[in-house]
């Protein structure tokens, strides 16, 4: 135990925290959508994340980048990236949906078979990743080692408020993930298609009588989920520069754990949750040492359940006010 | 219904190509050899396929190579080498290891190749008197506290690698204060303690971490406030990329030093440019000369991570089998009483099985343009 070493940096340990938790929060955004809608947690989320990852070493690998190209271009490129790994992520959340889950739903299966599936689902794609496509395309990085990827933007401070550095990496992380976290947060509470989701949330069967299609909503929750996971990919490799097939579990217990916390199928609660956690990690990392963090991430979440058996916010998706 | 059937087609399509590319990387290979009246096996067991293969594959070619010039020696007795991948699984091992020793024509196993799979399989081995060197598994354990009847390596222990590196940051770097980091495995640990036992008062500070970790922002932090003049990370590549690449963003440039489980082509693969200049340890000598030049010619790449070791190994076996000892018992009592000049140290083996320690050889490797490059032995 070593407070003085949190406290001397707590500045930076909060910034560090913060950055983590907003990249947890986008993840678990994916989860707390899908659970909101159909009471089923997607435990291939974090494997979707993972793709995300390899798509933009694709890109970055597609064009050549690294570390010396110029501002502009970086910035473009880096852009480019977010897109195509939107894309890629939003197509993987879709196909998952297309094949094991709705198959399923169709049949009526019970939601413990779909659970099944879904961790499935996580394992194909790990082991696509992990093995397959390095026996397919025996040239490319794919394996089992962590892959480096180019650095674009280089880490530099940005600002410093009362002599805590903040870097421009973790300045864009934190303000790009709650930029999109407000931005989902009134497409589901102010938009036409919002007003779906929560009413499909709500009660799906009186829902479709009142004109909405189910099924076009689901699509559009995975492929939300799809995105968000895809941009938390752009976002964590500007932050951690690499991609490795199993990164998405880790990543996926710990946003679940954050949707959970924040209270799942609330989207407000994703992101409180994923930030709570990310800077509860960051600080129980420096007050103990670094092997402490999922122990305390655990620990925070069985207390906050013990307590608010809902998660913090509690609230589901459905009755979010408009 | 139709369209049922189709999708269960797909379905099976799918699982049977998945099978057969899992199947892929399966592979019996090793020499022929005439089917003389004498005919035997030798089995090499280790991670073949999975993430860490890269620190073991080339010792496994390199036993081919031993093979091959015993082949071309026309013997009287035929010997086969059999793969037996474990993916370094330590619940893999056991079976792969009753296997052989069932089998009464394989006389001796190099392997295994990592620690924790070599002490699941040393009870089995020595139970079937089958003779094990090992070319990589440098825990301690291994023949130190528990030793086996039948265990034989041919590098060093971890506690030897921990003083080599301490005296390296030390000597070499000139470090008066060092941040010493470990990642709590059954490597890691134990290597970080000898570390920090060694180098004493200049450790101004320490921190754990643990696998799969990906953000070492409070171990940084703590590095920035202790600001040493050499990091030490004892664990493996993958956390070790992602960790040196965050230093490095942090603008530190303290010199990075780790141990053989950084050692091979992942490290550098990892980290990217942050790696270069990093120093690897690793108790496995630098192979050159004409045994490097073979190992490429047949190979179509340099030799890698404890090549030299798997060349010793099997040769020794192979001379033991020249000798006329072809019975399990006769194979134990002549390598335990095996002297003779491997191609990367002098060996002879104590009563535990390890090397005269003032044998081990353990040298630093510095990542010049992705690439780990020899650069010194270490002074013992």
């Amino acid at each position: 135990m070593d407070f003085s070493n949190l406290i001397e940096g707590l500045g930076g340990y909060t910034i560090d925290g913060l950055t983590k938790g907003s990249i947890y929060a986008l993840v678990a955004l994916g989860y707390t959508l899908v659970y909101g809608v159909l009471r089923l947690i997607n435990f291939a989320h974090g494997e979707v994340f993972m793709v995300g990852a390899w798509t933009v070493l694709g890109v970055y690998t597609a064009l050549g980048a690294d570390s010396g190209v110029g501002v502009p271009l970086a910035i473009g490129i880096t852009l480019l990236a977010g897109l195509v790994a939107a894309t890629a992520t939003a197509g993987t959340a879709l196909v998952i949906e297309r094949v094991a889950y709705k198959p399923l739903r169709d049949k009526n299966a019970p939601r413990l078979i779909v659970l099944i599936t879904a961790i499935g689902c996580s394992m194909v794609l790990m082991e696509l990743f992990g093995h397959a496509f390095k026996v397919w395309f025996p040239g490319a990085q794919f394996g089992r080692a962590a892959v480096n990827i180019p650095t674009i933007i280089p880490t530099q401070e940005a600002f410093s408020i009362g002599g805590v550095g903040v870097s421009n990496i973790d300045l864009i992380v934190i303000v790009a993930g709650v930029a999109m976290m407000i931005v989902l947060d009134q497409f589901v509470n102010k938009s036409r298609l919002g007003r779906g989701v929560r009413a499909v949330a709500q009660d799906p069967d009186t829902a479709s009588l009142m004109g909405v299609n189910k099924d076009r909503i689901i699509v559009l929750v995975f492929v939300i989920g799809g995105v968000a996971a895809g941009l938390a990919a752009l976002l964590h490799t500007l932050k951690y520069d690499f991609a490795k097939f199993d990164m998405g579990f880790l990543i996926g217990m710990k946003a679940f754990t954050a949707a959970v916390l924040g209270g799942i199928g609330n989207l407000r609660g994703a992101l409180v949750g994923g930030l709570l956690l990310g800077i509860c990690e960051v600080y129980s990392s420096a007050v103990i040492s670094s092997n402490w963090e999922d122990v305390t991430a655990f620990v925070i979440l069985v207390v906050v359940l013990m307590f608010r058996p809902t998660g913090i916010l509690g609230e589901s998706l459905g009755k979010a006010r408009a | 219904m139709r369209r049922n059937t189709l999708f269960a087609g797909g379905a099976l399509a799918l699982a049977v190509a998945l099978t057969a590319s899992a199947c892929g990387t399966v592979d019996t290979g090793g020499g022929g050899g005439a089917d003389g009246e004498c005919s035997l096996n030798i089995g090499v067991m280790g991670a073949l396929s999975g993430a860490n293969a890269s620190i073991v594959l080339p010792s496994v070619n390199a036993a081919k190579m031993a093979l091959a010039e015993y082949e071309a020696e026309d013997p009287e007795c035929a010997v086969k080498l059999v793969e037996f991948d474990t993916e370094g699984d330590p619940a893999k091992a056991p079976g792969v290891a009753t296997k052989m020793v069932q089998d009464e024509s394989y006389i001796g196993v190099i392997g295994g190749a990592f620690s924790g799979e070599t002490k699941a399989t040393q009870p089995i081995f020595a139970d079937g008197s089958l003779t094990m060197i090992s070319q990589s598994a440098t825990a301690t354990e291994l023949t130190v506290d528990e030793p086996s009847e039948t265990f034989h390596r041919v590098v060093g222990h971890d506690l030897v690698q921990g003083t080599a590196i301490a005296n390296y940051v030390a000597e070499v770097l000139e470090a008066e204060k060092v941040f010493v980091v470990d990642d709590q495995t059954a490597y890691g640990a134990p290597l970080g303690e000898k570390i920090r036992e060694v180098l004493g008062d200049k450790v101004t500070e320490s921190d754990k971490t643990q696998e799969k970790q990906t953000d070492f922002a409070a171990t940084i932090g703590k590095i920035e406030s202790a600001k040493p003049d050499a990091i030490v990370y004892a664990g493996y590549a993958a956390e070790a990329g992602p960790f040196l690449k965050q230093i490095r963003d942090a603008g530190l440039e303290t010199p990075f030093i780790g141990g053989d489980g950084l050692y091979g082509v992942d490290f550098p693969k990892a980290a990217g440019d942050a790696s270069e200049g990093a120093i690897v340890t690793c108790p496995c000598v630098p192979s050159e000369g004409t045994f490097a030049e073979d190992y490429e010619e047949m190979f179509g790449e340099a030799a890698g991570a404890y090549a030299g070791e798997g060349y010793d190994a099997m040769s020794i076996f192979l001379e033991g089998i020249k000798a006329g000892h072809t019975t399990r018992e006769d194979m134990e009592t002549y390598v335990d009483g095996y002297t003779g000049e491997g191609l990367t140290k002098n060996y002879s083996f104590d009563e535990n099985g390890d090397v005269a320690a003032e044998n081990v050889i353990v040298w630093s490797y510095k990542v010049e343009d992705g690439a780990l490059v020899p650069d010194q032995e270490i002074e013992q």
